[in-house]
């Protein structure tokens, strides 16, 4: 064999045992463990901070409000700022981590948020609080979220579920500690002692993001180097079964000088933020249905209490309540993606996901008819379970739909539409209550809002896994015809077509058996 | 009784004269409450002779006295039945029936307990009155006990009452409730072998404070509030506790202390510029017709340095696990290029070896797809 030849053996082996540069849309195999698991660590920390914090700094209202002398809806503006923030700085914080990756942007937000919650220790009004601890902890808080969930999907693939689900699990854990330790805090330091040790806390989250070891550009580079190396000494070899070995480690070369020849104004835009996404049908499905979903979300956990107490249940009891859907939570999200790893319910995710949706409005359809605090209990039981269904399988859900790669602009597009209906939610319930003076018609709208949108999810992505089979048989059709993958244009169209319609990992799942190399074929046509 | 019968008519041909005279000393007969209160106070003072003279008293002059005070309080449409005065040995107080009056601002409640079969054992029923009321305490016995009927005793503290209805199996009294002297405990009692009583607790709302102490910081402001839920308070009054004792705040050291009422039933003391010496404990008192309550309030004044430990030793903390973090991932990257390296070499050996097999196996593994 001539040296040649063993040049172009060394490249072929390592274009096809290593990860090419172009698989699914990472351009890598995510490792699936190893120091993913202290990255799932890592991000249930901070999506624990980012969900949790609004809830448990309800503690220092009455204080609030006394010292201030303002109203309950004044001070109640504080979280609704915070939440706010925390979801409209979804795209901010997508652009951030396109641009510099997760890690950085984390400890920033780490940063900001210590900032802002010391700073808000040395407010004299409340329009000072408005802006330290609603607008800089919020912002703060949403520079933690995003990237957090980001990085999961660059770290898992195949355990991705079980890895969302664990990160997820982190917001009640966080709750049953901060809860307890705020009002400890506020009993010991009185509340300006407290936001200044809150500052302290929240720069853990500058830990979390320490974790989040960069992974993609660093091992992929090294990598690109090899296949660069192995691509010159196949172009010296201008042979039809080389090229058509190595096609697919050149298309993505070609595109990629080709994508920086004609860089327009568009294109830009999408490389910090993909709008192209709008284009994306299974991103359109997502968008619209949790959109509906999130305006019947939030209310019964915020009225819970206030109904235990309506139907004369005293306040320890009804604090007790919603112990019992934390602590249900906390198990039910690892459980449930364990269960959607399985192998039964992964490439049907998206059914699942709607099932527990609808599953959750039914609880809230049937909660006017607990009677009692057993029946609340048995409700507060039910609610947990699936609040912690929802919840675990929120971002796992938009990963499969759209991919690892796009996830970063999805998930800012997704939180800052959610945003409105999230924050519409609780004061729409507190209408209701108040013109009909009965919580059960608050129950019951946000149980019919939920059982629509999961039931709209069920119907379009039905819809959906019928489109991308469809698909699917076209490009098999297409590449299995010699003509085609003889011009590569009509390669890289197919591909690029490919990749905005994005579609779920079915193919590498399904044939998992076949081993890695098939894996990453499948990703490939994806 | 027929001697009782001749003091009646005597009685009501006083009434004329007596109504003048108090009509003249109550004000305007539209004030109800300075009529009440004018009438509660020489009803009281009627009520203490009785209990302090227990023996020697003459019912007589003091129920006209009583009489007439509530013709005056109430209305043209009361219709007033006198009592029995008593002529049992000891003072018993002479309660008056009448029928509610509608138009009458003072309410009428009746309570009842039921008294347990159970021997040596007390019922208690707790009463809260924030403003002058009729009322009606009741024991009821099971029937049962009906052959104890007569060894039925009603007290106030230690003084018996005689008590004014009696139907088949309960025992009542009734009760004006003007002022502070007449709350405290009623109670019904049955003897026989077995002691079974039951015990009224008359008692003037209780009003919230805060158990918790309120913490705050040298130079900021301190607000603390006192709730009162349900019965609205005439006043509130704050007070200090100065070594022993308990001064008064007095709105007039406005820069200092700034009391504010958002509603009737909330008041809020606003403490200014706030010094070491301002630690300690606070009443709220909230006077009601019927007597005064209290709650306690403390507060902590602490210096900065307090919360500022804590904070220093958790960013400590924190920016050590940073450091922990980073130093475990340049010392591990270390580890896994010194090992690629390694790798490498032995795939390029390795290659070399398999030269005419490898490229065979590559291109038939690739044309598998």
């Amino acid at each position: 064999m001539t040296v040649r030849e063993r040049k172009v053996v060394f490249a072929l082996k390592l274009v096809l045992t290593m990860s090419p540069p172009v698989s699914s849309d990472l351009g890598y195999i995510p490792p699936d463990g190893g120091w993913g698991w202290a990255v799932v660590f890592g991000a249930s920390i901070s999506v624990g901070f980012a969900y949790t914090f609004p809830k448990a700094f309800t503690i220092y209202f009455k204080e609030l409000q006394a010292v201030y002398s303002i109203s309950y809806s004044q001070i109640a503006w504080i979280t609704s700022i915070m939440c706010a923030t925390t979801y409209g700085g979804g795209p901010i914080s997508s652009i951030l981590v396109n641009r510099y990756g997760s890690r950085p942007v984390v400890m920033f937000g780490g940063l900001l948020c210590g900032i802002g919650m010391v700073s808000a220790a040395f407010c004299t009004s409340i329009l000072q609080l408005y802006i330290c601890v609603g607008f800089i902890t919020g912002f703060g808080l949403a520079l933690n979220l995003q990237p957090s969930v980001i990085i999961i999907g660059k770290y898992f693939l195949k355990r991705r579920p079980i890895a969302n689900g664990l990160a997820m699990a982190g917001s009640p854990v966080m709750l049953c500690t901060l809860a307890p330790l705020n009002q400890f805090l506020f009993d010991n330091f009185g509340w300006r002692g407290s936001f200044l040790i809150l500052g302290a806390i929240l720069l853990h989250c500058c830990v979390a993001g320490a974790l989040f070891r960069p992974i993609g550009a660093d091992t992929a580079s090294v990598k690109m180097q090899k296949i660069e190396e192995g691509k010159e000494t196949l172009k010296e070899e201008v042979t039809k079964d080389a090229m058509e070995m190595s096609s697919p480690a050149n298309v993505p070369m070609e595109t990629k000088m080709e994508e920086e020849g004609e860089k327009d104004c568009c294109e830009k835009i999408n490389q910090y933020l993909d709008f192209s996404l709008f284009k994306h049908r299974g991103f359109l499905i997502y968008l619209i249905g949790n959109v509906l979903m999130f305006l019947g979300f939030f209310a019964p956990i915020v009225f819970l209490a206030p109904y235990a107490k309506h139907i004369g249940i005293d306040e320890y009891s009804a604090a007790f309540l919603l112990s019992i859907l934390a602590i249900v939570d906390m198990i039910a999200r690892p459980t449930t993606g364990i269960i959607a790893n399985s192998k039964w319910v992964r490439p049907r995710i998206q059914y699942f996901f709607s099932f527990s949706i609808a599953f959750n409005g039914a609880c809230h359809l049937l909660c006017p008819l607990a009677s009692g605090y057993t029946g609340l209990v048995v409700y507060s039981v039910f609610f947990g379970l699936a609040f912690g269904m929802v919840c675990a399988m929120l971002f796992e859900t938009l990963m499969d739909l759209v991919g690892a790669a796009r996830f970063t602009s999805a998930v800012g597009l997704v939180t800052i539409a959610e945003c409105c209906t999230i924050l519409l939610g609780p004061p729409i319930g507190g209408t209701l209550i108040d013109t009909f003076g009965d919580y059960k018609y608050m129950f019951i709208k946000c149980g019919a809002v939920m059982v629509l949108a999961g039931t709209f999810l069920f119907i379009m992505n039905y819809y959906n896994y019928r489109m991308l089979t469809k698909e699917e048989k076209e490009r098999k059709a297409k590449e299995e015809d010699p003509k085609s993958v003889r011009t590569e244009n009509e390669g890289r169209n197919n591909w690029n077509k490919e990749a905005t319609q994005g579609g779920p990992e079915l193919e590498p799942l399904r044939e998992e058996q076949e081993g890695l190399k098939k894996e990453v074929n499948g990703t490939n046509e994806v | 009784m027929p001697a009782s019968c001749l003091g009646e008519s005597r009685r009501l041909l006083l009434l004329p004269l007596l109504l003048l005279r108090c009509g003249l000393s109550a004000g305007s007969p539209a004030d109800p409450a300075v009529t009440a209160k004018d009438a509660s106070h020489s009803q009281a003072s009627s009520l203490t002779k009785m209990q302090a003279g227990l023996l020697e008293s003459s019912p007589e002059p003091m129920t006209t006295a009583q009489t007439v005070n509530w013709q005056t309080q109430g209305s043209s449409s009361d219709h007033l039945t006198l009592g029995r005065s008593v002529s049992a040995p000891g003072s018993d107080l002479a309660t008056q029936e009448f029928k509610e009056a509608t138009k009458d601002n003072i309410t009428f409640v009746k309570y009842e307990a039921l008294l347990p079969g159970v021997s040596g054992t007390s019922v208690e029923k707790n009463i809260i009155l924030d403003s002058a009321t009729r009322i009606e305490l009741s024991c009821r016995l099971d029937k049962k006990y009906s052959h104890l009927q007569s060894q039925v005793t009603w007290k106030k503290g230690n003084e018996t009452i005689r008590y004014i209805n009696k139907t088949e199996n309960s025992w009542s009294i009734k009760l004006q409730i003007l002022d502070s002297s007449n709350m405290g405990s009623y109670s019904c009692a049955v003897k026989s072998e077995e002691e079974i009583s039951a015990e009224f607790h008359l008692q003037v709302p209780k009003i919230e404070g805060r158990e918790k102490p309120i913490v705050s910081y040298g130079g900021d402001t301190a607000v603390m509030m006192c709730k009162s839920s349900g019965y609205t308070p005439i006043a509130w009054t704050w007070y200090v506790t100065n070594g022993s004792e308990q001064m008064a705040i007095n709105a007039s050291l406005a820069e200092k202390y700034v009391i504010s009422s958002i509603s009737a039933n909330v008041t809020h003391l606003k403490i200014l510029k706030l010094t070491e010496e301002d630690d300690g404990e606070y009443w709220c008192e909230a006077a009601f017709e019927l007597g005064e309550s209290r709650a306690r309030l403390r507060l902590r004044v602490l210096s900065f340095m307090v919360p500022l430990k804590p904070f220093l030793a958790i960013v400590t903390e924190a920016v050590i696990l940073v450091t922990l973090i980073f130093l475990y991932e340049i010392y591990s990257k270390k580890k896994e290029n010194h090992a690629e390296d390694e790798k490498e070499f032995d795939q390029v050996e390795q290659l070399k070896s398999e030269d005419s097999n490898g490229l065979e196996n590559s291109s038939a593994r690739h044309r598998r797809i």
